[in-house]
């Protein structure tokens, strides 16, 4: 964890303010009560009262004022780490990130920040909140009667040792949970999202089954994990309970008067509500760190494609449209993701201008690495890749990335305008050549039935997409470009039968001179590919369980 | 939306258990906070009054010892209800869903949403709100019991101030409600911002505008920043308020205490349980408010769910020992206006029948139909137990033998494994492993080829006790020497049971009994064409 910041120590100050007022309110409310059975002349009783509405006021006052400043610290510093983890995100993308499931994997980054970020006002700040109200009420009550004080003091102790084994039970325990809440979340999706092929096969017993076990070993771990917690929850009262009898015999002992005996025996009991948020902060910080691991782990990777060369050849001229179409040749090549095994082999391509090559083959025979050594995503670690004759890592990096436009799996649509999903591939593109794009690309139609045209919000709470539209407005986007080159990743994995065989005749018929390379494990629509590779020679090599 | 929904009780029955005990723990955590304020002022009263300290004492520990164990049995208890409702209702909803057609189902998006993000909510509904939300009914009822025996004009005091206290917390959210609501769309733009460009971040490193975001990031987090103070501060200032108000409301008891003390119209005792009972009417309230913004996400979960798992259906009953027939099928899909299939009629004869068509013609669909995966629209369908190969079958990343077995509905013996392994020619790539049949698959079938995976999702069917065999385009990405091996043991497979195969494949369609060319629309062209 990072040191506090002097927002947050501010918070606490305003939080420990607060969290004092209770203690003292609770403290003199008791002295007052037992002053006044003695009944004394009500005057003198005024002082403590304005005490008890003093304290009464200030708890609610300075609460309100330590949330707004631990939230506002937090949401600033949420806004510095948010640019910095974009930022360091952007050289590992796409290489280094998830394969599939990438969006469910950018999701899990930006959760793990906010979670880690959070940590500030869920963990710091009750932290320090306890331990100065804690310190504060034992001081005081030392200096009354030192016996008394010393029983807060370990009090207080107990409440740190507690919360910290709390925090190691949870720590302990959280990649093994996260690994479990994952397999169940994966098993629910793969059920949720196949249910017609499972009862196609009378899958079903089976299906909830994997979904029943994977719940099973999650709730085993939750379980385990909770007796940190409630471990701090059952020694607290008792500690509590311990201190006040400690503090009765004390005060009993002492020739105080009968309010400060009184006043004595209530503090322990009084601190109650301070110890409240200590185990739920031990999660949130075991949590937080966690998340903290998961994003280090991330973001300590090497980028996958090594920087320009210094003497780089930049014959790739800046405007892709005009450069021509180029000629593409891999001979030999092999990569890997993860430096110990290949997932490319050897494998030979040449794509020759303005051809339409199609690559088939099961999943896991190299066809998406393939794409991505194309793209400059991925430097391979054999062979040669050669762009016009041209070695590629001879060349700019950029100017090589420039000559591709890319169509993965799992097109993102942003949540703007249609006319600003498509600019991001071109920024000058005017209306004209945004509608002429998404004619091309069959969406013709479609755009005409939208309320605002192209201004129709899409994504995220606006309209919803399906998957096939999903698909051509990623292929608009690739048309707008200009780039000479379409690579398509499994463009139609999630379409169905027709959908599928509609978006790839299109996009051949409307791809005007550009060379297109479709990697596909079905062959619809790919009829019309001038060269047809069929890379099944997949043995079976399989993990071993 | 409701606090809680008692339906959950009679939907989720697995569900009654867990809630029985937390409700239980929860009650008597309020008992012993009751008891607490009784010991807690006989001790002060002990000390005071120099009495014995002993018995008061003792008192008091055995309650906290009480309190402490009932807070260790809370928290496990609510760390197992929560998990084990959220794990109840997902696999509630996912077995309510495989057992309707698809025309019933939620569509994927929707159901994986609702049976992953939404189940998981709960857990946080039923571990923290719920606990929260007992005690809230609890203690201030079980306070203000106690307190007309202890000191009457206490609990009267209390009695008129506590409606205070959600009368107010309605008005403040009465007074924000325009506000809040007005804010709510600009700032479920910027809070989604952050995440929408971080997905789509491989599309902006595609096109060369990774650099380009950086900058707005951090204005749009800072915009968002601002216009969430604005909101959180509204929402403290009013918690802020109600405190306040809870705190005004406990001084009143206390200074009519603290008055009849003075003229010793009450002991001191009365007096000091008086006051330590008055905020425990107040303060569950007010975290019932606190919590309630964690359990909002599950409630809406609960809220979706519910109904779902309310509604009866069945698969459509398609029984019929011997045939398998088609009349006067008609099918739409959901949403659509257009049918797909209309006006069919159609008798599978046994042995091997080939149904072919142009694309989006409905094959697939009158193969689900067939299977009784989907309702007719129209017509009706007759046919014995299926097994429907689709064109992405289910495959796990479980053993090879799991993934054979799972739709067979008995034990299978090894032998018959092999025996069906032999037939399809994949003994020898099975045998080869180092584990055998219990090699583990890759997820989706990695692994194995294209080919191989076509042929172990045939001996999946070959294996299942189905009478009627139905493929969804069982060889059209496999090339020409693959297809030509499962080919044969299509027709192999057609020997002793009805095999029904959609293909373009014109070399299977050369080995059918007989072929079925359906036209746009499904209305087949001429029948019992023999080949």
């Amino acid at each position: 964890m990072n040191l506090p910041s002097a927002r947050v120590l501010t918070a606490g100050g305003l939080g420990a303010t607060a969290l004092g007022s209770g203690v003292a309110l609770t403290a003199t409310s008791g002295w007052l009560v037992v002053r006044a059975s003695e009944q004394p002349v009500i005057l003198t009783l005024l002082t403590a009262i304005v005490a008890v509405r003093t304290f009464g006021m200030a708890r609610p006052v300075f609460r309100y004022w330590e949330r707004l400043r631990s939230h506002d610290a937090a949401l600033d510093e949420l806004a510095t780490a948010r640019t910095r983890l974009y930022a360091a995100l952007v050289p590992l993308t796409p290489g280094r990130l998830a394969r599939r499931g990438r969006a469910a994997m950018l999701t899990g980054v930006v959760d793990d920040l906010t979670e880690r970020v959070e940590a500030q006002v869920r963990v710091t700040v009750p932290i320090l909140t306890t331990a100065l109200t804690g310190a504060a009420t034992a001081v005081l009550c030392a200096v009354v009667e030192p016996a008394a004080g010393a029983a807060v003091a370990a009090l207080l102790v107990v409440a740190g040792a507690t919360t910290t084994i709390a925090w190691r039970v949870e720590s302990r325990g959280m990649a093994d949970l996260t690994a479990a809440r994952g397999d169940v979340t994966r098993t629910t999706e793969l059920v949720a999202s196949q249910a017609l092929d499972l009862q196609a096969v009378g899958a079903q017993s089976v299906a909830i089954n994997l979904v029943r076990t994977a719940q099973r070993r999650a709730d085993a771990l939750i379980r385990r994990q909770s007796w940190g917690r409630a471990a701090t929850a059952a020694t607290i009262p008792f500690a509590t309970a311990l201190a006040t009898v400690v503090c009765a015999a004390v005060a009993v002992g002492s020739d105080h008067t009968a309010p400060v005996a009184a006043l004595l025996v209530l503090a322990p009991f009084s601190l109650a509500e301070v110890f409240g948020a200590l185990p739920e902060a031990a999660r949130a910080l075991a949590r937080a760190q966690e998340a903290g691991v998961r994003l280090t782990q991330l973001l300590d990777e090497r980028p996958a494609v090594a920087a320009s060369p210094a003497t780089s050849t930049s014959s790739a001229p800046d405007d892709p449209a005009r450069a021509g179409t180029p000629h593409l040749r891999l001979s030999g090549v092999c990569a890997s993701w993860d430096g110990i095994g290949n997932a490319l082999d050897e494998r030979d391509l040449e794509v020759e201008p303005g051809q339409v090559v199609a690559v088939t083959g099961p999943s896991g025979c190299g066809k998406s690495t393939m794409l991505a050594v194309l793209a400059r995503q991925l430097d391979h670690n054999a062979g040669s890749y050669t762009v016009d004759g041209v070695e590629a890592t001879d060349l700019d990096l950029e100017s090589v990335r420039s000559l591709f436009a890319v169509v993965d799996d799992e097109p993102h649509v942003f949540a703007t305008s249609v006319r600003e999903n498509l600019r991001l591939a071109s920024a000058e593109a005017d209306d004209s050549e945004v509608s002429e794009a998404l004619h091309a690309a069959g969406l013709g139609d479609w755009v005409r039935s939208l309320p605002d045209g192209l201004d129709t919000k899409l994504g995220t709470g606006a309209r919803g997409l399906s998957g096939g539209e999903r698909a051509r407005l990623s292929i608009a986007r690739a048309l707008l470009s200009r780039r000479p080159v379409i690579l398509l990743d499994e463009p139609v994995a999630h379409l169905d039968h027709p959908t599928a065989v509609a978006v790839l005749r299109d996009l051949v018929r409307s791809r005007a001179g550009r060379s297109v390379v479709v990697v596909s494990h079905r062959p619809e629509g790919l009829e019309g590919a001038q060269q047809t590779l069929p890379w099944d020679d997949a043995t079976m090599e399989l993990a071993h369980g | 939306m409701r606090p809680f929904d008692p339906a959950i009780l009679r939907t989720l029955p697995q569900a009654r258990r867990p809630l029985a005990t937390l409700a239980a723990i929860g009650v008597a955590q309020g008992a012993a906070t009751i008891g607490t304020a009784f010991a807690l002022s006989s001790v002060v009263v002990a000390v005071v009054k120099g009495m014995p300290l002993g018995h008061p004492a003792a008192y008091l520990a055995l309650l906290f010892v009480f309190r402490g164990t009932l807070a260790l049995a809370g928290e496990r208890v609510a760390a197992a209800a929560g998990t084990s409702v959220s794990g109840a209702l997902r696999e509630q909803l996912l077995s309510r869903w495989l057992a309707q057609t698809a025309d019933e189902r939620p569509d994927p998006a929707t159901g994986v949403t609702l049976a992953s993000q939404g189940a998981a909510s709960v857990e946080p509904y039923v571990a923290r709100y719920l606990p929260a939300l007992v005690s809230a009914a609890v203690v201030p009822v079980l306070a203000v019991l106690v307190l007309v025996f202890v000191d009457w004009l206490s609990a009267l005091v209390v009695v008129l101030t506590l409606p205070l206290l959600p009368l107010f917390a309605a008005l403040i959210g009465a007074t924000t409600r325009d506000a809040t609501e007005r804010r709510w769309g600009a700032l479920a733009d910027l809070s989604g911002h952050f995440l929408d460009v971080v997905r789509g971040l491989p599309t902006l490193v595609a096109y060369g505008r990774g650099d380009r975001q950086v900058k707005t990031i951090g204005e749009v987090s800072q915009a968002h920043r601002r216009t969430t103070m604005v909101t959180l501060r509204l929402a403290f200032l009013s918690s802020a308020a109600l405190e306040l108000l809870a705190t005004i409301c406990v001084a009143i008891v206390a200074v009519t205490v603290g008055l009849r003390l003075t003229h010793g119209s009450i002991d001191l005792g009365t007096g000091l349980v008086a006051i330590l009972l008055a905020p425990e009417a107040y303060w569950p309230i007010r975290r019932v408010g606190a919590e309630f913004h964690s359990a909002a996400d599950g409630a809406e979960a609960l809220a979706a769910a519910i109904p779902m798992l309310d509604v009866v259906s069945t698969m459509p009953t398609t029984a019929g020992p011997g045939t398998l027939s088609a009349r006067d099928l008609g099918y739409t899909y959901p949403g659509s206006t257009e049918p797909v299939i209309e006006g069919l009629d159609l008798t599978i004869a046994p042995g091997l029948t080939v149904l072919t068509g142009p694309s989006g013609c409905g094959k697939s669909t009158l193969l689900e139909l067939l299977a009784g995966l989907r309702r007719p629209s129209a017509g009706s369908v007759t046919a014995p137990p299926t097994h429907l190969v689709t064109q992405r079958p289910f495959l796990t990343t479980a053993s090879i033998r799991d993934n054979l077995v799972m739709g067979a509905g008995r034990a299978v013996p090894d032998d018959e494994i092999w025996a069906t392994l032999r037939e399809l020619e994949l003994d020898g790539v099975v045998a080869a492993q180092r584990q055998g049949l219990d090699t583990p698959l890759g997820d989706d079938g990695r692994g194995l080829s294209a080919g191989q995976r076509a042929r172990l999702v045939l001996a999946r069917a070959g294996l299942g006790s189905a009478d009627v065999v139905l493929l969804d385009e069982p060889t059209a990405h496999l090339d020409d020497d693959s297809a030509a091996l499962v080919h044969s043991v299509i027709r192999r497979m057609a020997r002793d049971r009805r095999v029904v195969a959609v293909t373009h494949r014109p070399e299977l369609l050369a080995l059918a009994d007989q072929h079925v060319p359906l036209l746009t629309r499904s209305i087949p062209a001429g029948r019992e064409v023999r080949a």
